[in-house]
């Protein structure tokens, strides 16, 4: 079935699926089958921000002060988030949008993939701040091979579907055989695909990102980095609502809200799709090694930072009806929750670690009274 | 969806939670109860969009204060931005 930019058939938008469905025509909103993709947006827009308002001079000479451990963890961990919005800045574009079928969720991948290329930006305002030449940094992401693994393993899902998706909208349902490999296309199998895509996308922003955050924010309670902390807070607000929106197509499908076709798939998929977060959590865990290679930071170790992955992937995985796998217990790093609340970058600007102090605080105001002591 | 029923009431609520009757103070969301009474709850944004606070609502009516983003289920509550509109029985760990 050949995209087309523009369908020139009459379509009821309300009886497509959200994918494999018609391609979209008219981009509208007034009815809406899934209306939270709209919802999803439009919090999505008020969170805007840019990199270039946010002060990163600061930290500059913190990161000259820091030990060679924590030089490794700060730059490694700032080069994997790097790695994740550079899949995420343009991935779900190019998977998702060819195949939607509705206005609402195709705009909504938009708008989530701009704000991918937002903090795709801002890493390199905070390394332009802490080099004169940053490119060492940006080069290593793909030669060091602890980054390497990862990217593979999470630009895979998003590569198969993309491949599938493009011979079966140029050549059609078949078994082609391409540089030796034989590749069975049918929509069935494109769905399959559909599903571990979202599950592996899912777990990404659900766990890989949260890791990161940690450690970034791990400095912020040391006081250090925090032109850095301000700007991946803003980064992790906008992540919480990309995860949301996963959590959300995943369930629609799953309790039969959308495509049935995607229901059965989903239970015919489940196991691996608890194994594509298991290797997350796994593959998370190993990175925490790494990090920590040459030695802890205070407030966070291997050990504190593996705990971590766990909890998170116990809620994680509840949120998508998934079986938790792993001893329930407390948050094993509670100040997380005073950078990832909302709360906390939206009021009480004059509080300096407030990330939105520097985004819309300009006041415009001036009354008559501001010139009362002014002489000519 | 979620029992939000409109009552405005002024009068105290009761949140039955794990073997605890706590005061629900008036204006307070769900999440600030269980915290006054320091009860191990998770949680992130606090402005119902991450969906970290689901909570299992048993019986009773809440409101909420905005519009919850997150998924949850049809007898799920986001603890965050709800507020008890009767007494109500919750389940924090399920």
């Amino acid at each position: 079935m050949k995209y087309t930019t523009f369908n020139q058939k009459t379509i009821d938008t309300m009886l497509e699926p959200m994918f494999f469905g018609n391609s979209v025509n008219v981009a509208r909103y007034d009815q809406q089958k899934h209306p939270i993709f709209e919802k999803l947006i439009e919090k999505q827009i008020s969170f805007f921000w840019r990199p270039e308002e946010v002060d990163v001079s600061k930290d500059r000479v913190d990161f000259s002060k820091l030990t060679e451990a924590e030089k490794h963890i700060f730059i490694s961990n700032l080069k994997y988030q790097t790695l994740l919005d550079s899949v995420q800045g343009r991935s779900p574009n190019i998977a998702f949008l060819p195949i939607i079928s509705l206005p609402e969720l195709e705009t909504w991948v938009e708008t989530w993939s701009f704000f991918e290329t937002i903090h795709s930006r801002s890493y390199t305002h905070i390394l332009r701040n802490l080099f004169s030449n940053p490119s060492e940094v940006f080069d290593d992401i793909v030669v060091n091979e602890e980054i390497k693994r990862r990217a593979s393993d999470i630009s895979k899902y998003y590569d198969d579907l993309i491949f599938a998706t493009q011979l079966y909208q140029s050549q059609g349902e078949g078994t082609y055989e391409l540089d030796g490999e034989t590749h069975v296309i049918n929509l069935r199998e494109l769905k399959k695909l559909l599903f571990l895509c979202m599950n592996s996308v899912n777990a990404l922003e659900a766990i890989r990102f949260y890791v990161s955050f940690a450690c970034t924010f791990a400095f912020a309670e040391r006081e250090l980095m925090e032109g850095n902390s301000k700007i991946i807070r803003l980064i992790a607000r906008d992540e919480n609502i990309h995860l949301t929106s996963t959590q959300h197509i995943l369930n629609l499908w799953a309790k039969g809200k959308d495509d049935p076709e995607m229901a059965e798939i989903a239970v015919e998929c489940a196991d691996q799709a608890r194994e594509i977060f298991l290797t997350a959590v796994q593959q998370e865990k190993e990175w925490a090694k790494y990090l920590f290679k040459d030695g802890s930071m205070l407030g966070l170790n291997e050990e504190i930072l593996c705990d971590y992955v766990e909890y998170i992937a116990n809620q994680r995985m509840g949120a998508i009806g998934l079986k938790l796998e792993f001893e329930s217990k407390s948050n094993p790093l509670p100040w997380m929750n005073n950078y990832l609340s909302s709360d906390n970058v939206q009021v009480a600007p004059q509080e300096v670690e407030v990330s939105s102090y520097l985004v819309s605080q300009i006041d415009a105001e001036v009354s008559a009274d501001d010139f009362g002591d002014f002489d000519l | 969806m979620n029992n939000i029923s409109k009552t405005n009431s002024t009068s105290q609520n009761i949140i039955d939670v794990e073997q605890k009757s706590l005061v629900s103070v008036d204006g307070e969301s769900v999440l600030e109860t269980l915290e006054r009474a320091d009860i191990d709850v998770h949680f992130n944004c606090r402005e119902g969009f991450c969906g970290v606070c689901r909570t299992k609502l048993l019986s009773g009516s809440v409101e909420y204060k905005v519009e919850p983003l997150a998924f949850i289920d049809d007898d799920e509550i986001l603890s965050c931005c709800t507020v008890p509109t009767s007494n109500i029985k919750i389940a924090i760990n399920y």
